[in-house]
């Protein structure tokens, strides 16, 4: 009607849409002036390095979410691959590429294994794969009864490992790229970047990402449209799995040893950069565009607290108070939530 | 008459933004009456509905309820002040998970004075009595969820007179009904007018109108076009001023088929059921009617490769056709416009276009990725064809009124040529002017394939077929040629044997 | 002669015999009651940690000691459930053990449960838990002596006055008691300067500490010593400092060790240049020995502590240690602690 009304609607649109973006750049601009050292080439490629590994995991957990699921065994499963690649390389004494094929296999028989509960066990997604975690969690010490993975270690049985972690394995963790400056991007950052342009254009520009959505959206009107739902949905968590995967494997490469840990912390730190995504562009559903985006929040947010010697518990209370802005964002302001 | 109004409406506004859905409405209800409110989709019913009712805030104008000024924020509070409404989406109205009893006496579970312990016998008892009064004939403790739509609706129009409102909205009440719980619920609805209620009763149906109004009120474009009183009613000045402009009956031109498309041999869809047999022609329309609950969505689901027949063929275009998936039966050219179609069809988180191409997506894209230019101009041809009212194809489905929703997914399955078109209950929450668009639409365009529909009301089929099959007990029992109908055996044979006094 | 050769010979398979017995448990008899008899005695451990390399180690430790002992062993793990861990002193009770051994732990749930054992005559030592009883020995590795030895060695390698940056989570006991040290330290050395302090326990810990300390060193490129008193910690500095390129111009002072620890340690150019430990198998031993003490009638004392062993970038490279047990090898003082070490007492690293 009025003019007025048209122009408060549209600048709730614009602020749904781009508010999270101003916001960034906006956090981006005042760590510039309060942190020294926060503007430069090295930062910009340290914070997405820092946010490689959640990042890759998050980009997973985003294709269990477009179909209506949740995967949290991801943390483990990437713990679980680290494992594994230490596994094959120092006590199996194997070469890098044994190891990772190892790894991305461990990371889609997961994957199926979660999407056959969900499916065909018809067990609910969260305690199919929490259950899941439970069970990597300690698959993963059984081997080794308990013990990390480091060259040199003593192995049960007593006997000495000798094998190391290849060359070419590390220098997925190690390696640096030359980018206008020489030994610049870290290879875990280029990973992040291709994986993130795969899943993107995956979801959106082809018809298996469409579908999933629909998937998500509303199943039974997927499936009376010729959609092979259970095989979607399975393959949802295959992705999941093998890029919870593929980020276990960065992880062993830069920590270069076998840790045991539950990978938590992963998980909860991919979850919420997926779920940041939502608000990214009002877009209000789950997309890898936002979820990238979310992942470098958490970065940026991470990397100019800690130059402000921010201790660590106020940085997981600032994690909070962005997802749930975010949250807002998502389901108040555009409305989505009540519909 | 004018001054008793119980329940008066005085130039009501609303706008959505920039639109404005109700300009300036003005309704009065009397005890002891019902008000039939008359309107094609968008024309402002449900809006008005709602600001009634407490869901919306209105935009303008005043209410009152017995001369008391009546302006309720919340939905509860309008039902506290005597204002009770049956929404037209019955399980907005139930819990699913809950048994009967529970149901029937859930606001007294939870507002203020409710006992804190949850006494199972006190609620059976309370809901019992409920139930007597309305003559409610439900195991109490069955779960909602194992309930007939039907009798879900019961339970909520039960449940809403369990708080004894001087204002009774039902709308769309009988869209889900058969006709046998249509004239239980005309029998409450009459005995509700003796008791001195006030009824607003919203509905499309021809038949319920004349069974039911002492008033109607049409709407059009957001505003009252036509108010009805004095015996006996003009309904056909009713529907005119509803549609704005004189309807024509137009009279089908039954058609017949030489060219077999589909051949069933021997189907069984269900134990202990008699097999079916049937051709459907190129070119023909052909409508299955039948009560609710005679495995009519059984057949089309059959037919679509959703559930197996127990025994039979299919012979589809001279080759077997037994479909293992929805996926097969879509590449073999069998369409479903599945019923109830946000349950079934509408994906809510896509627009228009992106619904359109759903079951298309194969044939729209290359080496897996979509071709948008095409989605998008299939989406804007659909749209014209059908006559879809919305800004572009971008629009959000919840933007769409519900015959416009039903539009776009005729519009889907009808974007590629199929050889067997099938229709579930396409007229179900779809107003007049919609439904006679979609039923021309299919009409015209039915050469090259064979239409087939499954509809509950006769009036639906009688609209839009070539020829009548007639449904019971998960069977075929009769057929009629679209021309000279026998209605009295036809409905004889929809009842399953003895003659049906409703028409 | 001839006499003199045969009693000689005699005299010396006598001595070799008595050397052999020395280790087979017929030399039990020597021992006091109640360990004249093997297998008569039957000891608990009832953990609370149990998870990791360290806590790994302590238990091959315990084990060792007992099988030296020729005690029956017990293991009851609540694996961080303090609820749990309680109730299994009591079932350890049922079982009928002499002595409990209570690893870890929170002093509100264990006080009670620890004060049941001791009053039903059973002996109890507690390692790293403060049960506050008087007659519960507490078995400890000194936090403080770990510190002051990291540091006393960053000190002499890198002069009193240096821009520092540090690796503390505040509300973990032994990270407490490591602070204190560090914070004594700077009062006394005016030179040190606290540039960061940051750390986090989010796991894999490594990783995390990894992200910060790389924000750190970006914003304190001239950062000079990082002391990270736990390894895990230091493992996280030091792939920071590695990809930052700075680990010629960065040393890592750390505490506790493990293998892959001493391969970080050991790699050309690595900046971890220290660490101070106790072996955590030698804390299992001295916890088992405490406890047959007691069980001996003898007094351990109230606090049992375990000293710890600097070992260093140039100890590791020079002796060619690779791993833990070349640690314990080569560097005897880390393979044994002559702790709560009577003369009756086995060593189990005896061979």
């Amino acid at each position: 009607m009025s003019s007025g009304w048209v122009r408060m609607a549209a600048a709730r649109d614009h602020a749904i849409r781009y508010g999270f973006i101003v916001l960034l750049f906006g956090l981006i601009a005042y760590f510039a002036i309060a942190a020294d050292g926060f503007v430069s080439p090295q930062s910009a490629v340290f914070i997405f390095q820092s946010v490689a590994i959640t990042g890759v995991l998050a980009l997973g957990v985003t294709a269990t979410l477009v179909v209506g699921g949740f995967d949290l065994s991801i943390g483990s499963v990437a713990t679980s691959a680290m494992m594994a690649a230490a596994y094959v390389m120092v006590v199996l004494e194997q070469n890098a590429v044994v190891a990772i094929v190892a790894c991305l296999l461990i990371g889609a028989v997961v994957g199926l294994i979660n999407g056959w509960l969900i499916v065909y066990m018809r067990v609910p997604d969260l305690l199919a794969t929490l259950g899941m975690m439970f069970l990597l969690v300690g698959l993963q010490r059984i081997p080794t009864e308990g013990r990390s993975i480091a060259t040199g270690m003593t192995m049960p049985d007593g006997s000495v490992a000798n094998g190391t972690f290849g060359r070419a394995f590390l220098a997925l963790g190690r390696h640096r790229f030359d980018f206008f400056i020489p030994n610049l991007i870290p290879v875990s950052v280029v990973v992040l970047l291709v994986l993130a342009v795969l899943i993107w254009f995956f979801l959106e520009y082809t018809r298996f990402g469409r579908m999933m959505y629909a998937v998500g959206s509303n199943q039974r009107a997927a499936e009376l449209a010729g959609a092979p739902v259970k095989a979607y949905k399975i393959w949802a968590y295959v992705i999941s799995g093998v890029f919870a995967s593929i980020g276990g494997i960065l992880l062993a490469a830069r920590l270069g040893r076998g840790d045991i840990a539950s990978g938590n912390n992963l998980l909860l730190d991919a979850v919420a950069a997926a779920l940041i995504g939502y608000a990214v562009l009002g877009a209000a559903k789950p997309n890898a565009f936002g979820t990238a985006v979310g992942a470098v929040f958490v970065g940026v947010l991470l990397q100019g607290l800690t130059m402000m010697n921010a201790p660590y518990y106020t940085q997981d209370f600032i994690k909070g108070v962005v997802l749930v802005v975010a949250l807002v964002f998502t389901f108040a302001l555009s409305g989505r939530g009540t519909r | 008459m004018g001054n008793d109004a119980v329940f008066r409406v005085d130039g009501l506004r609303k706008s959505f933004g920039p639109i404005e859905v109700l300009g300036g409405v003005s309704l009065d209800l009397h005890a002891g009456e019902v008000t039939v409110l008359m309107g094609a989709n968008g024309a402002g019913k449900s809006t008005l509905v709602k600001i009634i009712s407490g869901v919306y805030e209105r935009g303008g104008g005043t209410m009152s309820l017995a001369g008391q000024n009546f302006a309720p924020k919340t939905p509860a509070e309008a039902i506290r002040a005597g204002v009770v409404t049956v929404h037209q989406n019955i399980n907005d109205g139930v819990v699913a998970d809950l048994d009967v009893a529970t149901n029937l006496t859930l606001d007294r579970l939870s507002g203020s004075g409710a006992p804190t312990l949850f006494n199972p016998r006190r609620v059976r008892r309370e809901a019992k009595a409920v139930a007597n009064r309305m003559g409610l004939m439900i195991d109490l403790k069955a779960r909602i969820s194992d309930l007939s739509l039907a009798d879900r609706q019961m339970v909520a129009i039960a449940r809403a007179m369990a708080h004894q409102p001087k204002v009774l909205i039902l709308d769309e009440p009988t869209s889900s009904l058969s006709s046998a719980e249509a004239d239980r619920l005309f029998a409450l609805l009459d005995w509700l007018r003796e008791q001195g209620v006030a009824i607003l009763y919203i509905s499309h149906r021809m038949s319920d109108i004349r069974r039911l109004a002492d008033r109607i009120v049409s709407m059009r474009d957001g505003v009252v076009s036509g108010v009805f009183d004095s015996k006996p009613l003009d309904y056909e000045g009713a529907v005119n001023a509803m549609l704005g402009r004189k309807i024509q009956l137009d009279r089908i031109v039954a058609r017949n088929s030489a060219r077999p498309v589909l051949t069933i041999d021997g189907l069984r869809i269900a134990e202990g059921s008699r097999p079916i047999s049937l051709t459907l022609g190129d070119g023909e329309v052909v409508a299955i009617t039948g009560l609710v609950g005679v495995g009519k969505t059984a057949l089309a689901e059959t037919l679509f490769g959703v559930r197996k027949p127990l025994s039979g063929t299919m012979v589809l275009n001279g080759k077997a056709y037994a479909p293992g998936s929805t996926g097969e039966a879509i590449a073999a050219g069998v369409f479903l416009v599945a019923k109830d179609r946000s349950e079934n069809g509408i994906v809510g988180d896509f627009n228009i276009q992106e619904n359109i191409s759903l079951p298309f997506h194969k044939r729209m894209s290359r080496l897996g990725v979509l071709k948008r230019r095409v989605e998008r101009a299939t989406a804007r041809r659909q749209i014209g064809e059908l006559g879809i009212v919305c800004r572009s194809e971008k629009d959000e489905m919840s933007a769409l009124s519900g015959g416009n929703q039903q539009k776009v997914m005729v519009a889907r399955w009808m974007s590629q040529a199929a050889r067997l078109f099938i229709l579930d209950e396409p007229f179900q929450g779809v107003d007049i002017s919609a439904r006679r668009d979609i039923a021309a639409k299919l009409r015209a365009s039915a050469n090259g394939r064979a239409t087939l529909l499954f509809v509950t009301e006769l009036d639906e089929a009688l609209e839009t077929a070539d020829r009548i099959l007639v449904m019971s007990e998960q069977s075929i029992v009769g057929e009629h040629r679209n021309a000279d109908i026998d209605l009295e055996r036809l409905l004889a044979e929809v009842a399953g044997g003895p003659l049906h006094s409703a028409a | 002669m001839k006499i003199t050769r045969r009693l000689l010979g005699k005299a010396a398979l006598g001595l070799a015999g008595a050397a052999l017995l020395m280790q087979v448990p017929a030399m039990a008899q020597d021992r006091p009651a109640p360990f004249d008899k093997p297998g008569a005695v039957k000891i608990a451990l009832v953990r609370y940690l149990s998870t990791g390399d360290f806590f790994q180690a302590y238990l091959s430790g315990v084990e060792a000691q007992a099988k030296a002992l020729g005690v029956d062993l017990r293991v009851l793990d609540s694996r961080q459930d303090a609820a749990l861990q309680a109730d299994m002193v009591d079932q350890a009770i049922a079982l009928g053990v002499q002595g409990i051994i209570i690893q870890h732990g929170l002093t509100e749930s264990m006080k009670e449960a620890a004060q049941r054992a001791v009053d039903a005559g059973i002996k109890v030592v507690a390692f790293d838990v403060n049960v506050e009883n008087p007659k519960i020995p507490q078995i400890e590795q000194s936090d403080r002596d770990l510190a002051r030895l990291a540091l006393e060695q960053a000190i002499k390698d890198n002069g009193e006055s240096w821009k520092a940056g540090y690796v503390y989570v505040a509300g973990i006991a032994p990270l407490d008691r490591r602070n204190e040290t560090w914070v004594d330290f700077k009062k006394k050395y005016a030179g040190i300067n606290e540039a960061a302090m940051f750390g986090t326990l989010d796991n894999p810990i490594a990783n995390s500490v990894a992200n910060q300390a790389r924000s750190v060193l970006s914003a304190n490129p001239d950062i000079k010593v990082m002391f990270a008193p736990y390894d895990e910690f230091a493992k996280g500095v030091k792939i920071a400092v590695d990809e930052a390129g700075l680990s010629q111009d960065i040393k890592i002072y750390s505490a506790d060790i493990s293998t892959s620890d001493i391969a970080a340690m050991r790699e050309p150019d690595s900046a971890w240049a220290a660490t101070a430990a106790t072996n955590p198998a030698v804390v299992g031993q001295v916890s088992v020995r405490a406890l047959a003490q007691l069980l001996a009638g003898e007094d351990p004392g109230k606090n049992v502590i375990v000293p710890p062993t600097l070992i260093t970038q140039k100890n590791l490279i020079d002796k060619d240690i690779k791993n833990m047990e070349d640690l314990s090898a080569k560097l005897p003082q880390f393979a044994h602690a002559d702790v709560a070490m009577p003369a009756w007492m086995p060593n189990p690293n005896a061979k």
